[in-house]
């Protein structure tokens, strides 16, 4: 499982950012995660308190917000959901299609006091 | 009671090892060793083909390879035996090796006088696709059991790699693998990619990949 060692990169860059902007103390952290990324947020949530356990971000919270995967059909250009279709397109059902998004992994934000 | 604040951080994890990948292969190329990162299942025969391609090139090129293993030592020691400098990177559960992990590598292996360093990834088709790990070429091998149909359930592996060997064809009787739409699919996602079908075991067909990794190690430190 490689959830942890990525959480513990994220951790870093955190930890980075709060130095950098004098917060004082960190109550959430917000990720974004593709639907089609390797990360599963399952086991984000699994290995997070691990991850932060001693570090400046222990006790806080983690909210995942998922990023659909679309695709758009090479084709016709219909954009469909690429988990929900199959990776086939649902109008023509080609399957050459160009992935919009759905791979991401973003630490988009901190809540904080 | 104090308000709550939102600070927008926005940043990409997979940029951040980018940018790292990018600066280790700037200094890769300052100091003219070229890396190859090679990956594959487990089992497909990476270290078999490592050491067949250090018994074609290790009169012509100084190399050095490191081993990602979860925590076995056996790989390093097969390839020690044909007098290549190696280190074994312990990896401790993780499945694929980042920018920051690879440059730590090759700082434990030193590469003083190292005309060539190769990775042995961790065997997984998933994950090490997604992290640039700093290397100026990737190869990934593709062994016969696995089946033909693996582009299709993995393309994100082929679309990254520069040279696809397919190993194991001395087994091929045995298994109904299709060569020929195994080619097809891989090439539809990757028009640019080397597919070069090898046995490991007897050597056949390393002699084409050993000639590819010595041009290329030749042209990036010229
Ligand atoms: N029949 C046949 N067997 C091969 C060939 N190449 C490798 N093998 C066998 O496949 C097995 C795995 O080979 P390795 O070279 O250890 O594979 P690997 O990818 O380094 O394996 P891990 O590091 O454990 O992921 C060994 O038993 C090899 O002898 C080949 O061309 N043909
Ligand atoms: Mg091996
Ligand atoms: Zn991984
Ligand atoms: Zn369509």
């Amino acid at each position: 499982m490689h959830e942890l060692g990525v959480v513990m990169e994220v951790v870093r860059v955190v930890e980075e950012f709060v130095r950098e902007n004098d917060v004082e103390e960190v109550d959430t952290v917000v990720l974004q995660v593709g639907e089609l990324s390797s990360m599963i947020p399952k086991y984000i949530y699994d290995v997070y308190p691990a991850a932060v356990d001693g570090t400046m971000l222990e006790k806080t919270k983690l909210d995942i917000e998922i990023i659909p995967g679309n695709g758009r059909c090479g084709n016709c250009e219909t954009i469909f959901s690429v988990l929900q279709n199959h990776a086939t397109c649902p109008n023509c059902q080609s399957t050459q299609f160009e992935l919009l998004s759905g791979r991401e992994f973003y630490i988009k934000e901190i809540v904080c006091y | 009671m104090k308000e709550y604040r939102v600070l927008e951080i926005k940043q990409s994890v997979f940029e951040d090892n980018n940018k790292q990948a990018d600066l280790l292969r700037q200094k890769l190329k300052d100091e003219k060793i070229f890396l190859l990162n090679l990956m594959s299942s487990p089992g497909a025969g990476k270290t078999t083909t490592l050491t067949r391609t250090i018994e074609m090139l290790k009169e012509k090129l100084r190399i050095g390879v490191m081993e990602a293993d979860i925590d076995s030592d056996v790989d390093a020691a097969t390839i020690s035996e044909t007098g290549a400098k190696v280190i074994q990177l312990h990896t401790g559960g993780m499945c694929h090796l980042d920018a920051d992990m690879t440059k730590q590598g090759l700082e434990g292996l030193g590469t003083e006088g190292v005309d060539l360093a190769i990775l042995e990834n961790v065997g997984n088709l998933v994950c090490p696709a997604e992290f640039d790990t700093g290397a100026v070429k990737n190869a990934m091998i593709l062994s016969v059991p696995e089946g033909d149909d693996k582009p299709l359930k993995y393309p994100l592996m082929f679309t990254i790699c520069d040279v696809l060997l397919i190993n194991k064809i001395d087994v091929m009787p045995y298994f109904d693998f299709d060569l020929q739409a195994c080619i097809e699919r891989v090439k539809k996602l990757n028009p640019d990619i080397q597919v070069i079908p090898v046995c490991a075991k007897t050597g056949e067909g390393i002699e084409d990949f050993a000639d590819w990794l010595y041009k290329e190690t030749i042209k990036w430190q010229t």
